[in-house]
């Protein structure tokens, strides 16, 4: 069975923000002036992060929990995960009570006034499904902090660029280690 | 189990049901990024990395992602226009291309007869890589005069790099610099000339040191390893310590110092006039940081600097060019692998051999506006925007009674924003060629649609120093709209410079690439061509200047009558230089802080790159911002003795408090009063073009540094937040 994760090492993230936007390209038509975001990257800081001055770039965007408790708090099943790990949000099923928004640990549910649904990554699973990398992990990004595949291979790889870096980012992407609430 | 592979196109035509795919070349920037561009229906569907594109192997930034939406925007103009009201009225009427070319055409044969070609000036904002066909008419036409970016963009490195090693030395990323100074720039968002992100980024997961000179705390600066917190303006004084450093404690290249250098000796006694003690006490950065870095930079082999256009929108803009150039220099990495390097193009027919300015008379190179004032920029076909708006304002040294600017907005990039309006409101004829009715074309008397990247054949980064060329390629039309190149090579032949000219603009490109023995249509075939790639030219042939060595002391210089040696100015407007002002105006303001998604005034409009952004930021320190009782996403009004404009606070640390940092080139499309808003948030109301207060070789407008207040506008209150792009920056 594959498992996979999408994983982005805020560490190495620029904040030039090309995922919001490849992600908006492929869920919107070209003429589309709104659209929800799955995705989006926001500036954390400058200010004192463990003491010293620092600035971050995180990205926001939803971590497809192991034991996701969006899904436990959707009273409809709309939210399901996948045994491939993927948490798919079901547009049809969602009746818009919006009770799994406050759940996410990770504020990474919205909701979409259009639609009047909640809006999340579904981890572009329709283009995953087809042999095709997510939207937004499809090598746009500049940092190539963006993963996709096996969390396992991606921690391993993150170490790795790691130790080249010389010790740089201490920070362990909050994916890999997802705990239940 | 599938096997996924980064833009798969093969798989994603099969998925997706697209008609074709086509390779080009990103220009929403300076260029260089390769793209796919998927097409279904006729129409762009998708645009996705080219992995093969060797300068950003597959990676893109927002602007190239949104392309499609600029070149499919509702408000684009898509067929030329003329005015039928007053300036400024936004009352326009749908005209032919012949009408509109052919008056353009008689308007510059009709102020050559009467005024001189002289009288007519064409004008490009950040080159749209069309820089060589607008010289190229400007010059067959006998007219000096094209006013570009040029002064304070780009050119003062080219014409610095070409007065003392030749060419502008380019950071070798491809080699993996070992400790990179990154100085006043941040490449990850902004994606300058011939660097992007992709390649920096990847050296410093090899391991690279990082130097990071920014008076604020960019993400880059977080990472450093030393981040050099300078008052703003001071770069000069701060690379004179640094060289300090590396002179004093003896850390430079020694046998280049002794084979290859011209003016060591008055170039040490220059640095010795820096003491450490001085230039923390100018620049506010300690001094054992300042040794810090100029050790780190010095001794970490091979290093690169990784610069940009903030050192050059300074009055100190030529000397901060060559001082950053004597640290690559001195610590022998100059066309070192790794380094910097002297990048030789593909055996083309060069921009400034395209531009034509050989064919420009002697006698029209000497009425060059403001050529003899900037005489560094003026033999570089470089002129100073203020010396234009005089011209047509006073009509000295001479009227100019014709503008035709292409890819540029002026009233928004240049300094003195009210004095650059006026001017243009004033121009007898003005024609401009843009995408949309911008807050300048607005004052034009014609419009013409200017075709996006997607709608062109051209020989890509034909003007860069990394020493590739890449084809872009044609992939859709829109409306009427024509590539720059077309319309020019169309208007050339009306105003009677068809015998230099082509046929159709596809010959040109034959032209351009004629000396390798290969055609356009042989070019479209490949996916790049590299010039020759060799190392350490110099211990050859020595450097392409006057002494064939690297020149700390410039011959050229001194014969221009300047100041041979780099020194160090302060801005004209400063604590230091204007105290009695600062009293008043009690805040530094440093202007231009690039935000992912626009290209200096560039798409606003286009939703996908707007949503990003809403409103400009201005930010400023909790400490100020409690004393001035500003909060977080208060709109706030910026003032310096030339004007005020409204921009919304953010609050952030990592400046200092005596610093505020105003976003640049902001206009609002959304409104649609034919002004709209040039004058609302435009930083450049605020800066000065004073040519005393401009670099005194290049005529660089210092905009990037002055004196303002801030303070609280009350009346309008906050706007509703954003449902899903909070405003958060
Ligand atoms: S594309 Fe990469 S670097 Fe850019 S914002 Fe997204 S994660 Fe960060
Ligand atoms: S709780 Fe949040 S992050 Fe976790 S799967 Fe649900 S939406 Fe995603
Ligand atoms: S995986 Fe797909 S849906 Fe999720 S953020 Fe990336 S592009 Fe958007
Ligand atoms: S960096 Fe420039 S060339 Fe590359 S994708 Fe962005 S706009 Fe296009």
């Amino acid at each position: 069975m594959n498992r996979y994760a999408l994983i982005i090492e805020e560490f190495a993230c620029w904040g030039c923000k090309a995922c919001e936007v490849a992600c908006k390209q492929e869920y919107n038509p070209v003429d589309a002036t709104n659209g929800i975001k799955y995705l989006s990257v926001w500036g954390d800081g400058p200010k004192l992060m463990n003491g010293k001055l620092d600035f971050m770039w995180r990205v926001n965007v939803c971590k497809h929990c192991e034991e996701p408790p969006c899904a436990q708090a959707c009273p409809v099943e709309a939210i399901m995960k996948r045994e491939d790990g993927i948490v798919i949000l079901d547009y049809e099923k969602c009746t818009g009570c919006q009770l799994c928004i406050d759940e996410c640990p990770y504020h990474a549910i919205s909701f979409d006034e259009d639609r009047k649904t909640v809006a999340k990554c579904n981890l572009c699973h329709h283009r995953v499904d087809k042999g095709l990398y997510p939207a937004c992990a499809d090598n746009i990004c500049l940092a190539h902090c963006i993963y996709f595949g096996d969390p396992a291979e991606i921690e391993k790889k993150i170490l790795e660029k790691r130790k080249i870096r010389g010790g740089w980012g201490d920070i362990i992407p909050k994916a890999i280690k997802i705990s239940r609430r | 189990m599938h096997q996924f592979r980064y833009s798969n196109s093969e798989r994603e035509m099969e998925v997706y049901g697209y008609d074709s795919v086509v390779k080009s070349h990103c220009r929403m920037c300076h260029g260089g990024c390769g793209v796919i561009v998927f097409v279904k229906d006729g129409k762009v569907a998708k645009i996705a990395g080219d992995p093969d594109c060797p300068i950003a192997h597959g990676t893109l930034c927002t602007k190239g992602l949104a392309s499609a939406q600029l070149a499919y925007h509702p408000d684009r103009l898509t067929y030329p226009v003329k005015r039928v009201g007053p300036k400024a009225s936004g009352r326009w009427e749908r005209i032919s291309w012949d009408e509109a070319l052919d008056t353009i055409a008689e308007r510059i044969l009709a102020y050559k007869e009467k005024y001189g070609p002289e009288s007519v000036v064409f004008g490009y904002g950040t080159g749209r890589e069309n820089e060589a066909v607008i010289y190229r008419i400007a010059n067959l036409l006998g007219s000096p005069n094209v006013l570009t970016a040029g002064h304070f963009c780009y050119g003062p490195r080219i014409s610095t790099g070409i007065i003392t090693c030749g060419t502008n030395p380019i950071a070798d990323y491809e080699n993996f610099p070992k400790c990179i100074m990154m100085w006043g720039n941040n490449v990850t968002i902004s994606n300058p000339d011939e660097y992007k992100g992709e390649p920096f980024s990847v050296a410093l997961d090899h391991g690279a040191k990082l130097i990071v000179v920014d008076p604020r705390l960019t993400r880059p600066a977080a990472r450093a390893n030393v981040w050099l917190q300078l008052r703003p303006g001071t770069d000069a004084a701060l690379a004179l310590g640094m060289l300090n450093v590396i002179v004093n404690e003896e850390l430079y290249d020694k046998e280049f110092v002794e084979k290859y250098i011209h003016g060591w000796e008055p170039f040490v006694k220059r640095v010795n006039e820096h003491p450490l003690d001085k230039v923390e006490e100018i620049t506010w950065v300690p001094k054992e940081k300042i040794r810090e870095a100029a050790r780190l930079f010095a001794t970490t082999k091979p290093a690169a600097i990784q610069w940009g256009v903030a050192i050059e929108q300074q009055n100190n803009c030529a000397d901060n060019d060559r001082l950053l150039m004597f640290l690559m220099g001195l610590t022998g990495n100059i066309d070192a692998p790794g380094g910097q390097v002297l990048n030789r193009t593909p055996n083309i027919v060069n921009v400034g051999q395209f531009g034509a300015h050989g064919m420009l008379p002697k006698d029209q190179f000497a009425k060059r506006l403001g050529g003899e004032r900037f005489r560094l920029a003026s033999r570089f076909a470089i002129i100073q925007p203020k010396c234009v708006w005089d011209a047509i304002l006073e009509e000295k040294p001479y009227p100019v009674k014709m503008l035709f600017f292409i890819s540029s907005n002026p009233v928004i990039t240049r300094a003195n924003a009210k004095e650059v309006y006026r001017a243009l409101e004033k121009v007898e004829f003005m024609a401009v060629a843009d995408f949309f009715l911008t807050p300048t074309a607005e004052l034009a008397d014609i419009v013409l649609p200017a075709a996006t990247w997607l709608e062109m054949d051209y020989v890509g980064d034909f003007w860069k120093r990394h020493g590739y060329i890449l084809p872009r390629r044609k992939v859709i039309q829109v409306g009427e709209c024509h590539s720059d190149h077309e319309m020019l090579n169309d208007l050339a032949h009306r105003i009677g410079q068809g015998q230099y000219w082509w046929d159709n603009f596809e010959k040109a490109l034959d032209y351009i690439l004629h000396p390798m023995g290969i055609t356009w249509n042989d070019f479209k075939k490949m996916n790049y061509i590299r010039g020759e790639v060799k190392y350490y030219k110099y211990k050859e042939g020595g450097f392409s200047t006057p002494t064939r060595k690297f020149e700390l002391y410039s011959t050229t210089l001194e014969k221009m009558g300047y100041d041979p040696l780099p020194q160090y100015r302060e801005p004209p407007e400063s604590p230091v230089s204007t105290p009695e002002l600062y009293k008043e105006y009690p805040y530094i303001l440093i202007t231009g802080a690039r935000p992912p998604g626009f290209f200096h005034t560039e798409n606003r409009q286009v939703p996908r790159l707007r949503e990003l952004h809403r409103d400009p930021i201005v930010e400023i320190h909790p400490d100020g911002a409690a004393k001035e009782g500003i909060k977080e996403g208060d709109w706030v009004i910026i003032e310096s003795r030339r004007g005020r404009v409204r921009q919304r606070a953010k609050i952030a640390l990592g400046r200092d408090p005596r610093i505020v940092a105003a976003q640049h080139a902001w206009w609002f499309p959304e409104n649609k009063d034919p002004g709209h808003g040039w004058d609302e948030s435009n930083i450049n109301i605020l800066t000065d073009n004073a040519l005393e207060g401009c670099d005194p070789a290049m005529g660089a407008s210092n905009i990037r540094t002055l004196l303002c207040r801030i303070y609280p506008e009350k009346k309008h209150p906050m706007k509703k937040k954003n449902r899903m792009s909070d405003y958060r920056d």
